[in-house]
């Protein structure tokens, strides 16, 4: 029995051991990566980008910018990304073969060369595997320490060829992390690379929010003992203060056009909303009431606001028009905060508590139906979407501390943002911003 | 021998399962999405739009400090309650006591909030509690206008522990004197 017992587990590890080995040679070789392999996608094959000058440093970056240009392809959840093994050959007829071979349909390739040892070209081409016709060529120029943005903008197009659609690689998320002891701005990659802190006031800034189409935060600061409503320029590093109002400026959400910020304002009486012009004047109020109006969020038309009141006794979601006419309630249950209206317009996003937890969910405005997308790990907060309405980031605790992750709005393919110290909470995730 | 070659391939089974549930968490329907149908219409008085008042008169604390030598009570509130429970009244009366006996003191009443619950709602809470606090203040007899009210909503802790002890010392409104 005994010995009957270890001819089983090692049967048992064999099998294992041949699952492990068998995944190992398949990485080994030609790799078919996706994050859910159940929509129908673009298989599209990636090779070198052939170093024009062949010297080490352009050998090098040649394989970083296909792995960063790889990621893309593989994030943006679009294509199943092929990619050639080492014994794969530049010549351009084998390759047609080879990846005809591969089930690849379309081809991406080019070349890269260093100039000045600082700038960087990016030839690319983009070739129909089975009519062996070049699709798209083109080339990019950058610097070198900025490769990763070229790469991005090469996927965003070749999604854009695809889809129609601009791609997300370019976007920035913009969060508060607290490792410093205080609460500071910090904006990162959306994939995750390029991290940096934006503030450094060792004072409590919370609530960061995109201007759209701009790289502009606007956030609140209690920098002077009060909590203003400040707006961040990150590409020429100013700031200035928006509204000074004594009491809450915060939250604020700014219209799709820019002319206009809703706000949550006090006013040394109950939290509710008002519009504001972008000078921070305010234009008029919209709400009233002994009870919390906030959490606004501009409809992508800009002419609704979703948002949340305790008006019945606890938060919930209502949308009112942009002058504040035609409140009306649209969940029903829980304690709901921070909708978000999606690029489309067609869904909001929002956090519920039930059960204790508080989960990330849809709401769909056609189908007038909630679904959900986390479940059973932890607190899930302040979703933010992606510019093509297909991925959301949010904050969560499911590792014991509060990080932000990114997923797909099925809810699958679930990432985390980046590794950083401490707490991060409420990211913003930046609208047509191209830097 | 069958036995265990049995246990074995339950197990695997179970490991593939367990692989293939994680990897298709399909969004469904679930229970809230019945009652959705209905979308509640608010009286359109509530939302009427309104015209721009002049702002509530309250002493402006933007960049002012605090007198740390004159330490009123701080009161404490139950979870996710604005309301001034009647176990801190007396603390709040000795406070507006102090504040009617010293008529050249200002005040800035802080709100804040424990940890649980979102950051946005906690800001807007504490600012209730806040208010809730000056009212009572104001309806036993102080000035509003040497009242200001402003929340830290749950980013200032007095207490670091994540736990209903830590918890019951974070939901709090202090009052503080403005130099």
């Amino acid at each position: 029995m005994n010995l009957n017992f270890v001819r089983n587990i090692s049967i048992i590890s064999v099998i294992f051991c041949l699952c492990f080995f068998v995944s190992r040679s398949y990485a080994e070789n030609d790799v078919y990566l996706s994050l859910s392999g159940t929509a129908s996608r673009a298989s599209i094959g990636l090779s070198e980008f052939v170093p024009v000058n062949g010297f080490f440093e352009e050998m090098n970056l040649s394989r970083e910018f296909k792995d960063t240009l790889e990621a893309d392809l593989i994030l943006s959840r679009h294509f199943n990304v092929a990619v050639a093994n080492s014994s794969y050959k530049f010549d351009l007829d084998s390759q047609f073969a080879y990846w005809m071979d591969k089930g690849v349909s379309v081809l991406v390739t080019g070349s890269i060369s260093i100039v000045d040892q600082t700038k960087l070209i990016v030839g690319v081409k983009l070739y129909d595997i089975e009519s062996q016709q070049l699709i798209w060529e083109d080339r990019y120029g950058g610097s070198v320490k900025n490769y990763r943005y070229v790469a991005h903008k090469i996927n965003d197009e070749i999604v854009k060829r695809f889809t129609g659609e601009e791609g997300i690689a370019c976007s920035k998320i913009a969060f508060i992390n607290n490792s410093t002891k205080f609460k500071e701005i910090y904006v990162v990659d959306y994939d995750g690379y390029n991290l940096r802190r934006l503030t450094k006031d060792n004072r409590l800034n919370v609530l960061p929010k995109w201007v759209p189409n701009k790289p502009q935060l606007i956030y609140t600061s209690y920098l002077y003992n009060n909590p203003d409503l400040f707006i961040l320029d990150i590409a020429k590093n100013k700031r200035k203060a928006l509204s000074t109002i004594q009491g809450l400026n915060s939250p604020t959400s700014c219209s799709p056009d820019r002319k206009t910020l809703v706000a949550t304002l006090s006013r040394g009486v109950y939290p509710n909303l008002y519009l504001l012009d972008n000078k921070g004047a305010v234009v008029r109020r919209l709400t009233e009431g002994k009870y919390i109006d906030t959490s606004p969020s501009f409809s992508p038309s800009g002419k609704e606001i979703v948002f949340i009141s305790d008006r019945a006794g606890y938060p919930q979601i209502y949308i009112m028009e942009v002058d504040g006419a035609n409140v009306r309630r649209l969940s029903t249950k829980g304690h709901c905060d921070s909708p978000t209206w999606s690029p489309k317009g067609d869904k909001i996003a929002f956090t519920m508590k039930y059960n204790g937890y508080f989960d990330i969910f849809l709401y769909d405005l056609p189908k007038q139906k909630i679904i959900r997308l986390t479940e059973g790990q932890g607190n899930n907060e302040n979703p933010t979407w992606s510019q093509d309405g297909r991925f959301i980031a949010f904050a969560s605790n499911r590792s014991g501390r509060s990080e932000i992750y990114i997923m797909g709005i099925d809810g699958t393919g679930i990432r985390k943002l980046v590794e950083t110290r401490g707490e991060s909470f409420t990211p913003t995730w930046s609208q047509g911003l191209s830097l | 021998m069958k036995k265990v070659l049995m246990l074995g391939v339950l197990f695997l089974c179970l490991v593939v399962s367990s692989c293939a549930k994680k990897q298709t968490v399909a969004p469904e329907d679930d229970e809230f999405g019945e009652d959705q149908e209905q979308t509640e219409q608010i009286s359109d008085l509530e939302a009427a739009l309104l015209e721009p008042e002049e702002f509530s008169q309250e002493p402006a604390i933007r960049g002012t400090e605090f007198d740390s030598k004159i330490v009123l009570e701080t009161v404490y509130f139950s979870f996710d309650s604005s309301s001034v429970p009647q176990s801190v009244m007396k603390t709040l009366k000795e406070n507006a006591q102090f504040l009617k006996d010293n008529p050249s003191i200002n005040v800035v009443v802080e709100g804040h909030c424990d940890e649980r619950g979102t950051t946005e709602y906690n800001l807007a809470l504490g600012q209730k509690r806040a208010v809730k606090v000056k009212e009572y203040y104001v309806q036993l007899g102080v000035s509003p206008d040497r009242i200001a009210t402003i929340s830290y909503g749950e980013e200032m802790p007095q207490d670091n522990r994540h736990n209903e002890a830590g918890w019951a010392k974070n939901r709090r409104a202090e009052t503080k004197v403005i130099k």
